[in-house]
């Protein structure tokens, strides 16, 4: 499955960059009407510690029937940011970093691996070790982090205290490699800012063997118990056909391609893919010459459908007859190393040195699904525009549709089971 | 509920012993900056030049100032000038805004001792409203892990509350959007008196990479950082109440 765009003008370019979806102004509400029509209204500023969001639950009697979701509290412009900062790159990468706090070492491969594309420079093997590394801790803490979440949200609270916990050694695995719980200031354009030493490497294998034990039996816990299975099974299902016509990407896609798309399904995929990352972080700790650094950006699922940007293809502005279009990459499904940067150059007649416009697209397999960053280039390497499209833009959609028909009660373990970046969606 | 008991038996007791005792940070952690007396104009320009925050680096007559309000503790310029250092130092947190300026030749730091009896008189309860304004949440997840078993802030009386209502103060953390603004003006006024405003990460103090909207008061608390380590907010919170 490959898609394959081509534009006549930088314009069309724009326009379709535009048309992937982001930062949404909140607006007024479609009324329900009816004898037993009645509207809650959630937010923007939520009960617990986490981002404004605001939720209209459109009920008819104790069933909602509709989830409006509005976002747009948490613009603040990162994409201009980024544009406006050319020239200096540690403003842009940290701008990128706080695109979406946990899901910092994404954003900040996807933009280095952006300038190394542009620059040609590529980073030594071990400094790609090490970014996958820290791409592999980032997706165990916060897939440990929301299957506790989800466990407090059924009241099941074992298992919601050992995670909280579990979670905060894994963001302190991640410090220890870098000194920072996020991942943040490690990864630069061309390389990364520290080393993988052998000490360190001992240290965190060594940790990550403890940790894991306690994990295990966390979550054994909580998916042998009864009463958590009965809340989590069946509720939220968003059935494969739906996840494909609304385009879901990521965990949520998973859930629903291999499993039943409920609440539990999306739990498993998220128990799946901690035990993946971990055999990943096992083969990335061990010798050098048994690991080859490929998996950083494919989408977990080896499934093409689940990676949204496949080619973009930015032509000579204005002169569309004398462009002609030479480099397409699109992801290939199954094949790891070939999903990595896109690049795509328009060329005049063939000769690279007069290419005008160049869009790099590149797509990370960050925790929540595909992370894609595009930027337009202009010939003398301007930097034109930014574009960042996190995996939950694509599944808000998700979370909407999940909801229907269920009681607002079951909200908290259906947004858990999703967990979405409002910060990454509205930028 | 017998293999909960096992398995918690198995894991043991895991709270920290900080504090009284000295949190465990990571090798490579940044904490407060030092600046050598006799830094350069030319030692600042050329860190200046890799700082990623717009007028967090600076030098007047005075000599080279660091707004730790501002800073996002990358050490980039730590890297190219050798008159910068970024020490172990994890107490960060201030009560005035000036005191997050860190000035060049400045050696020996004591954090602040709380001397307003209206925030001494939460020592043994306070209760926080916490508002996300705009930031990338990284602050928000590491407020959100002191109420894990690991830091467990509930023993010395601190929470985070779901209401204003309940709250002796309002926790920013972002750079208040334009969208959040009108919500976190009215959420500040819906804490009962007296209250107060405790701005926790570089984007809530100074707007840090970005650009701030308005805080509806003076913060009586700053936490600097990108995000604050929760050893540093915690530490902050401890000291604001004059339990430290």
């Amino acid at each position: 499955m490959t898609e394959t765009k081509i534009f006549e003008t930088a314009a069309e370019a724009n326009a379709f960059l535009d048309s992937l979806g982001g930062y949404v102004e909140p607006k007024a509400v479609t009324p329900l009407k009816g004898e037993s029509a009645h509207e809650v209204a959630v937010g923007p500023v939520h009960a617990g510690v986490i981002e404004p969001g605001h939720f209209r639950f459109q009920c008819m009697g104790e069933d909602v029937y509709n989830l409006q979701i509005f976002l747009g509290y948490q613009h603040r412009g990162v994409e201009d940011a980024i544009a406006a900062a050319d020239g200096n790159r540690s403003r842009q990468i940290a701008l990128a970093e706080t695109c979406a706090g946990d899901t910092s070492i994404a954003a900040a491969t996807c933009f280095a691996e952006i300038c190394e594309t542009r620059d040609g420079k590529h980073p030594t093997d071990e400094d790609l070790r090490l970014r996958e590394l820290l791409l592999e801790l980032e997706r165990v803490a916060n897939h440990v982090g929301d299957l506790g979440a989800l466990a407090g949200d059924v009241a099941f609270l074992p298992t919601a205290s050992f995670c909280g916990r579990i979670r905060g050694e894994y963001l302190n695995m991640t410090a220890l490699l870098c000194g920072n719980r996020f991942g943040r200031n490690a990864v630069v354009p061309g390389g990364m800012r520290v080393a993988l030493t052998d000490e360190k490497k001992a240290k965190l294998a060594e940790w990550i063997s403890r940790v894991r034990k306690d994990l295990d039996g966390a979550l054994r816990l909580m998916f042998e118990e009864p009463t958590v299975l009965e809340r989590l099974e069946g509720t939220g299902v968003v059935p494969k056909e739906t996840a494909e016509e609304i385009g879901l990407v990521g965990v949520a896609r998973r859930a629903s391609a291999e499993l039943q798309g409920d609440v539990l399904s999306r739990a498993l995929v998220r128990r799946m893919e901690i035990d993946e990352a971990h055999a990943r972080i096992a083969s990335l700790l061990g010798d050098a010459a048994s690991c080859r650094v490929t998996a950083i950006t494919a989408p977990h699922t080896g499934d093409a459908a689940s990676c949204r940007v496949t080619a973009i293809t930015a032509t000579h502005p204005g002169d569309a007859a004398s462009s002609r279009v030479t480099t397409i990459t699109a992801p290939h499904p199954g094949d790891a190393a070939s999903c990595r940067v896109t690049t795509i150059t328009a060329t005049r007649h063939g000769d690279a040195a007069s290419c005008r416009v160049t869009t790099i697209v590149v797509t990370v397999n960050a925790w929540r699904g595909p992370l894609v960053h595009a930027a337009l280039f202009d010939p003398d390497g301007k930097l034109l525009r930014y574009k960042i499209v996190d995996p939950s833009a694509h599944n808000w959609q998700g979370l909407a549709y999940a909801l229907r028909g269920e009681q607002i009660s079951n909200f908290p373990i259906c947004n858990k089971s999703f967990n979405l970046s409002y910060c990454g969606t509205d930028r | 509920m017998l293999k909960a008991l096992f398995e918690r038996l198995r894991q043991g007791f895991k709270t920290g012993a900080f504090p009284p005792a000295a949190p465990n940070l990571p090798p490579d952690f940044r904490g407060r900056p030092e600046i050598d007396s006799d830094i350069t104009a030319e030692d600042v320009e050329r860190a200046q030049s890799v700082c990623p925050v717009v007028g967090a680096l600076s030098r007047d007559v005075e000599g080279a100032k660091l707004d730790m309000g501002r800073c996002i503790f990358c050490g980039r310029c730590a890297e190219v000038c050798g008159k910068i250092r970024f020490t172990k130092e994890y107490r960060l947190g201030v009560f005035r805004r000036e005191d997050l300026v860190v000035k060049s030749g400045e050696h020996g730091y004591e954090p602040p001792k709380q001397t307003d009896p209206a925030a001494l008189s939460l020592k043994r309860s306070l209760q926080l409203r916490e508002v996300s304004a705009g930031g990338c949440a990284a602050c928000e997840l590491d407020a959100n892990v002191l109420g894990t078993l690991a830091w467990d802030m509930g023993r010395f009386g601190i929470r985070f509350v779901a209401s204003p209502r309940h709250a002796d103060a309002i926790y920013v953390t972002g750079p208040v959007s334009k969208n959040m603004q009108l919500a976190l003006d009215k959420t500040f006024a819906a804490a009962p008196e007296p209250k107060f405003l405790i701005a926790a990460g570089a984007c809530a103090i100074s707007g840090g990479l970005y650009e701030r909207g308005n805080l509806p008061a003076t913060p009586v608390l700053y936490i600097p950082g990108c995000p604050p380590h929760p050893a540093t907010t915690l530490e902050a919170l401890l000291r604001f109440t004059g339990s430290l």
